[in-house]
């Protein structure tokens, strides 16, 4: 990857970062888009699965410091989805909006099973319904945003040719 | 190329795994070990994405604060503008309650509901029956007067045609009984379009027919109820004459009424039984504006008492401060003139009489004391001054006279 690719990358991961922080606590929504997933997810598919894994281990340690209860959790989640998308970023590579958006809501659904797993808050029937019901919500929500967003920022994403 | 790839793949799976342990290992780890950790992160990483994220909450709670004072904004006006209704309505439920006190007995309460189809112009239908003790050809009135008759009596309604009814049909009289006739609806037939349309608005008017021609009744004048016809008893007020309608008959008089009342304002009503009726109603409207003033009165004269109270103790208050701070006003006076204080206790009553209580509120009184209290203060002073003189030059020249003491001469006054 060279470092025109390198600064875009890190400009597109800065701006889904920023809107994670901005956009999620204005619309409030009880299933929101988790762009921090988004940003991990775009990003894994362009650098190396180390990098990758690095990057996820760090925003997820990032977004644990602030739910003290489940320290870590966030991280290995991240870590994993992180490196396993960026192994499989020949599949990830295929330019089709919906195909995009199937691994988006797989992404953060993967993530969401693997944190609600490991914080093991919710038991049973409970669990059953936050995996089914609203982890996958939330997944179609991040899904669609990831989709909106990956159309509003192509331009940014495309290499030129030289 | 190969060996490359291989050790770069290899660094890579070292790096996950060197991630995966790190993560297992913060979550493993002892709270005072963990929070260390956390805070260093938050304060590096995530307090300026922190910020923004309070940021855009406080833009939501300011949207939804300013969503809900639009709401109670609404609420509020929605409000206000159902006051003027209630306040009619309630108008006219506290004349309907002078009426029954006038009344007394024999009277039936009822809703008036109306129809609004084109068959039900001139009929109104009453939600009191046969149950309540409605009868057929029962009197129907309001506090302002003449409403109409019950024709159809069911158990729990009944049907009562207005007066704007064209078989509707009362024999009427002038307050002070001197011209007599037959009020019935004003209906005129013209063909002509615009006509129509000046007679649907007259549609409620009612007219007197039949008024001898020496008998002159001048606009303004109320119409009643003579009791001559058998139905309506005496003193219901009809209508108030608006002018003389021409009309061909040369030997009679008819008149142009305007009813007593407005059926567009009729929600409550009352149906008296034919006992009632028969008792008679004379005087009765002549109070129902009475007893409504009355009402009002009590009300006002209650407020109005309650007003009085609140003022008597206002100023009752302001006395006692007032006269609590001209007595601090005037001790703190005695003690600046330099007597020493602790004599001026020690001595005996002034031969000053004290001033009576009610001089303190008096402003003239209590300015007469305060100015006799300052002329002795200052005599004291004076006397003091000068004694003190004279000992001072006693002691310098042994044998010498004591000089006469002299009134202190006054520094001239700057007038500007």
């Amino acid at each position: 990857m060279n470092w025109g690719a390198s600064i875009r990358t890190i400009l597109l991961c800065a701006i889904l970062i920023l809107l994670h922080y901005t956009l999620r606590p204005l619309l409030a929504w009880r299933a929101s888009a988790d762009f921090l997933i988004i940003a991990l997810l775009l990003a894994s598919v362009r650098v190396r699965p180390g990098i990758a894994a690095l990057f996820g281990f760090v925003l997820g340690l990032a977004s644990d410091s602030v739910a003290l209860g489940a320290f870590g959790a966030g991280a290995l989640a991240m870590t994993l989805i992180g490196f396993s998308w960026s192994r499989l970023k020949a599949v990830f590579f295929a330019d089709h909006v919906l195909l995009n958006g199937f691994f988006l809501f797989l992404g953060k659904w993967a993530y969401e099973i693997v944190m609600n797993l490991v914080e093991r808050r919710l038991h049973g029937a409970e669990l059953a319904m936050q995996i089914l019901v609203w982890s996958s919500l939330s997944a179609a929500v991040t899904a669609v945003a990831g989709v909106l967003a990956l159309m509003v920022l192509r331009p940014v994403l495309e290499t030129r040719a030289a | 190329m190969a060996r490359t790839a291989r050790l770069s793949s290899r660094t890579d799976v070292v790096i996950f795994g060197v991630c995966v342990l790190l993560s297992l290992f913060a979550m493993v780890l002892p709270d005072r070990l963990r929070e260390p950790v956390a805070s260093g992160l938050r304060r590096v990483l995530v307090a300026p994405l922190l910020q923004l994220q309070m940021g855009s909450e406080r833009w939501r709670a300011a949207y939804l604060s300013s969503e809900r004072a639009e709401l109670a904004r609404d609420t509020l006006a929605l409000a206000a503008a159902r006051v003027p209704t209630l306040e009619h309505e309630n108008e006219r439920l506290r004349k309907l309650l002078g009426l029954g006190s006038e009344l007394k007995w024999g009277f039936i309460p009822a809703a008036a509901l109306q129809g609004r189809g084109r068959a039900e112009d001139f009929t109104v239908t009453l939600s009191a029956g046969s149950n309540a003790g409605v009868r057929e050809r029962s009197l129907v009135v309001a506090p302002e007067g003449v409403v109409g008759l019950v024709q159809t009596v069911d158990p729990t309604m009944s049907l009562a045609i207005l007066f704007a009814h064209p078989d509707f049909r009362v024999s009427a009289m002038s307050a002070d009984g001197s011209a007599f006739g037959i009020v019935q609806p004003h209906v005129t037939s013209s063909g002509s379009s615009r006509d129509q349309t000046y007679l649907r608005s007259e549609r409620y008017l009612l007219e007197m027919r039949g008024v001898p021609f020496r008998a002159t009744l001048k606009p303004g004048a109320v119409v009643y109820s003579s009791g001559l016809g058998g139905i309506y008893p005496k003193g219901i007020p009809v209508g108030v004459v608006l002018g003389e309608v021409r009309t061909t008959e040369a030997w009679a008089r008819t008149y142009l009424l305007r009813p007593a009342v407005n059926p567009a304002e009729l929600s409550a009503v009352m149906i008296l039984t034919p006992q009632r009726g028969a008792a008679g109603l004379t005087n009765i409207w002549a109070g129902v504006g009475p007893v409504d003033s009355a009402t009002r009165s009590i009300v006002l004269a209650g407020d109005s008492l309650a007003r009085q109270s609140a003022a008597a103790e206002a100023a009752a208050r302001r006395a006692a401060l007032d006269s609590a701070a001209r007595l601090q006003r005037d001790s703190l006076g005695r003690d600046s003139t330099g007597v020493d204080s602790g004599a001026a206790r020690r001595a005996p009553a002034p031969s000053t009489p004290l001033p009576p209580p009610s001089a303190a509120v008096d402003p003239l009184a209590a300015a007469r004391v305060r100015a006799r209290r300052d002329s002795v203060a200052a005599k004291a002073r004076r006397d003091s001054a000068q004694r003190a003189r004279a000992e001072v030059i006693g002691a310098q020249v042994p044998g010498a006279p004591v000089p006469t003491p002299q009134p202190a001469t006054r520094p001239p006054e700057n007038r500007r």
